[in-house]
């Protein structure tokens, strides 16, 4: 505690960190928001210059510019279904239909609150305890407990977003699939890029980069979502979204306090493991909120808690992130490798003797985290009452904006065309599909958590001399799979009954 | 240790600042081809940001703009191993606008058949500014083997036990070199394959895995800190650095162990003048103050890293050949 109010009293002390904290949340909010760029492009723009900062200044900008940039993407996810980087993606699912419903103010002051919550939640775990957790999570938590933790959240991708359980489970299996396109991620062996089709031999390189979630994600929604909106312009049967500015209430919060736990909860574990990180940690906090919710069927259809569990994982997250960083030197993602990469410039070395040798610079850092995820409270209050009014522009204006964003999007993750191409394919199937009661947000988790699953999986299953038994000898990993069965069966039971009840009650 | 390290932050500060501030007059620039290098060019890196490639890229783009005064846009195209970006790299005018850094995993996946580009006769390699060595390392606090001898000994009373965390890549250098160590030694670790480098670090750092395969300058970190030791050196003699680790030849395994290289290329049919010219700009970035720190940090400078282009053919061509002769005795490849 002591060390903390130094730390605080260091940071708002000292002017020119207090301009660089500024500069830090504005400027990650800024590059968070608009889809193309990041704020790891933020980062390595900056990344030169720090070399003539004080070292404290320097890991104190970068952790608030992580803070924010997390926060920023829930911004253009919830007005126009693109999530501005890809931990805001599952924030789409229920943060756009909460648009279209006119409620965008609560979608996006939800976000807000939830983001700075779970940020400040995970800022002060990381102040009490990050030497102790740090070394023992990474020793707990191997490759079989993290397929059973994927493994988990798959059991519930199945009820998000379809019109029943069996369309929900073709979705994720068809995104499943669609995760196998690429190089395997154990023996580097090129699946799915080249054979013949109809007689027509092809092959292809870019294939071998795999299907990405992020372009799948801007077809089916923001791509597809132009269509149809174009469509009922067409019919003349389109109401404009109202500009909303109503900020949910105490009483929505205290309704949403056990998913916003869970999320924290499952995001600060995700943050931790090197190379899980926020973007999983978004997904699984969605699942799991869908998993305990009483009325499952409302998700992906504008629930306020789809936006809660998933803007508080990812920023929880956050914190946890710096935890393997200090403690172990283990950057678990890329804006964490960059901090890594400023300690190294300034010739010090993250790991377990930073809180003996550089206790200051580390109190200052967790300062600034816990100060940057109050700010954004305030922040996106702001934000809240002005970015919304984007919503009065005519959406002959804003289509082609969003057209433009979404292919900039695409295109910028890996500067590869075939994003591009899979994206607007994506968007003609992503407008048949919502016809259809099949779920885009069920492929898109099939996809993501497929990729990480079987990559978690081929490990594991190396590791134990390829047998299966060996997960149920690991207590942790036993548990989660056992769970995951469990909700399996149980929302099969619930689909038949529920449908011999309905039967009956017609009859 | 500390000092050094210092230095070398302070070596890389002052070459930033002299590239922003272009204290360098005309005259001190390498003269360019008529009409070459007045627009800025595109640097691929088959690789994501934040990784070795692309650190590498970014110093030797920053080496190139203060010896040539050319520009660089440094654009990242990850994606299957390296491949994803060739196409694009292939598409590219013959003009010299287009340089593209690659490691050895584009010789492996030549000599496997996985692509159609040779990347010492399709691609015309302006130089080679990384070439290292791989190790293996221990836990700096494991207590069941502390060197090579120990840990050989754990490996033969727990037969088929000992997991080591890798790539896993089929043909890949580090699964060749290991498969050569454990026929020559008759030993058997098993290999786990990992795809992210933190991933395969906590594993090690956590205790899921006993031993890892690794470069030390992507563990450096690691090693200052004493949370990793290395237990064996993959080269013929042992570096200053690492006096106290034996070599594999030492062990009593013989063979030339495959190197890690990282370097640039250009496509074959731009005008030789201009490929000329960058091989040149990128000698003469390898030889600035700041490439150096920066190799020097990554460890790098312990064996020679650098190839000018035919020397580059040169060690392309035998590591194709090495790669063919092992595959064949394994049976991977076409």
């Amino acid at each position: 505690m002591v060390e903390f109010l130094n730390g605080t009293l260091t940071l708002f002390g000292d002017p020119t960190a207090v301009m660089l904290f500024g500069l830090g949340l504005i400027g990650g909010m800024l590059f968070g928001a608009i889809p193309g760029v990041n704020m790891l492009t933020l980062g390595a723009v900056l990344l030169p210059f720090t070399i003539n900062m004080e070292p404290n200044h320097a890991v104190m900008l970068f952790s608030v510019i992580y803070c924010a940039g997390v926060f920023g993407g829930a911004i253009t996810a919830i007005l126009f279904n693109i999530p501005g980087a890809p931990e805001n993606a599952p924030t789409c699912f229920d943060g756009y239909p909460m648009t279209v419903q006119g409620k965008s103010g609560k979608a996006i002051g939800a976000a807000v609150s939830c983001s700075a919550i779970g940020g400040v939640a995970s800022a002060v775990v990381m102040m009490a305890a990050t030497p102790l957790i740090a070394g023992w999570a990474v020793r707990a938590f191997g490759p079989q407990e993290i397929f059973a933790l994927i493994f988990f959240g798959l059991a519930v991708s199945a009820s998000v977003g379809a019109e029943t359980l069996w369309k929900g489970w073709l979705s994720v299996f068809a995104g499943l699939m669609i995760a196998t396109i690429g190089t395997d991620p154990v023996g580097g062996v090129p699946r799915f890029n080249g054979g013949s089709l109809m007689g027509f031999e092809f092959s292809s390189y870019y294939l071998s980069a795999g299907i990405h979630f992020i372009p799948m994600i801007l077809g089916f929604f923001a791509v597809s979502e132009v269509f149809v909106q174009a469509m009922s312009i067409a019919e003349g049967k389109r109401k404009r979204p109202k500009a909303n500015l109503e900020f949910p209430s105490l009483l929505e919060f205290w309704s949403v306090r056990f998913t916003m736990l869970r999320s924290m909860f499952l995001g600060f574990f995700a943050g931790i493991l090197p190379g899980i990180g926020a973007t999983l940690a978004a997904f699984l906090g969605y699942s799991q909120a869908v998993r305990w919710s009483k009325t499952p069927e409302r998700f992906g259809k504008g629930e306020l808690a789809g936006v809660v569990a998933s803007e508080t994982a990812n920023n929880s997250a956050t914190g946890a992130a710096m935890i393997p960083l200090l403690a172990l030197g283990l950057p678990g993602g890329a804006l964490t490798a960059m901090i890594m990469g400023i300690f190294q410039i300034h010739g010090m070395e993250p790991g377990p003797l930073i809180f003996i040798n550089s206790s200051d610079l580390v109190w200052v850092t967790f300062a600034a985290m816990f100060w940057a995820n109050l700010c954004i409270v305030a922040l996106g209050w702001l934000q809240t009452k002005t970015v919304v009014h984007i919503l009065n522009v005519p959406f002959r204006w804003l289509a082609p904006g969003i057209l433009l964003l979404a292919t900039i999007g695409a295109f910028a993750l890996r500067n590869l065309t075939i994003d591009v191409w899979v994206m607007f394919l994506a968007g003609a199937i992503g407008f048949f599909l919502r016809r259809t009661g099949y779920s885009a947000a069920g492929i898109v988790l099939g996809l993501i958590l497929g990729k990480l699953g079987e990559s978690a999986f081929a490990k594991s299953m190396q590791l134990m001399d390829y047998d299966f038994l060996g997960f149920f000898s690991r207590p942790i990993a036993a548990f989660l799979l056992v769970a995951a069965v469990l909700t399996v069966a149980s929302s099969i039971w619930n689909e038949v009954r529920g449908h011999k009840l309905q039967k009956a009650l017609m009859d | 240790m500390i000092n050094k390290k210092k230095a070398a932050g302070l070596a890389i500060g002052t070459l930033l600042l002299s590239a922003t501030s272009l204290s360098l007059s005309a005259a001190e620039l390498l003269e360019k081809p008529a009409g070459f290098g007045v627009r800025p060019l595109t640097m691929i890196v088959p690789f994501g940001a934040g990784g070795g490639s692309d650190q590498l890229a970014r110093s030797m783009a920053k080496a190139m703009e203060e010896v040539a005064g050319l520009n660089f846009q440094v654009v990242n195209k990850p994606g299957g191993g390296g491949t994803a970006a060739i196409p694009d790299f292939m598409l590219s005018p013959g003009d010299g606008y287009t340089v593209m850094e690659h490691i050895d995993n584009a010789i492996s996946a030549y000599a496997k058949g996985d692509i159609r580009e040779n990347p010492a006769e399709d691609w015309t390699p302006l130089c080679m500014t990384q070439i290292t060595f791989s190790q293996i390392y221990i836990r700096g606090d494991e207590d069941r083997f502390t060197d090579w001898d120990s840990f050989l000994a754990f490996v033969k009373a727990n037969p088929g036990q000992a997991s080591m965390a890798n790539l896993g890549k089929v043909g890949s250098m580090e699964l060749v070199v290991m498969s050569q160590l454990q026929n020559a030694l008759d030993m058997k670790v098993k290999q786990i394959a990992f795809d992210k480098p933190a991933e395969r670090y906590g594993a090690l750092i956590g205790g899921h895995v006993d031993v890892l395969f690794e470069q030390p300058g992507d563990v450096r970190s690691f090693l200052d800190s004493g949370q990793m030791k290395p237990i064996l050196t993959f080269l013929d003699e042992r570096p200053d650095v690492f006096a106290d680790t034996p070599t594999h030849k030492e062990v009593g395994a013989d063979f030339e162990a495959l190197t890690r290289f990282r370097g640039f290329y250009v496509k074959r049919d731009v005008p030789k003048d201009r490929t000329e010219f960058l091989a040149a700009a990128c000698k003469a970035g390898f030889d600035t103050e700041g490439f150096q720190a920066f190799n020097e940090k990554k460890f790098m400078n312990l064996i020679n890293s650098y190839r000018d282009t035919s020397g580059s053919v040169k060690l392309i061509n035998e590591a194709v050949q090495t790669y063919r002769t092992v595959y064949k005795e394994l049976g991977i490849g076409k």
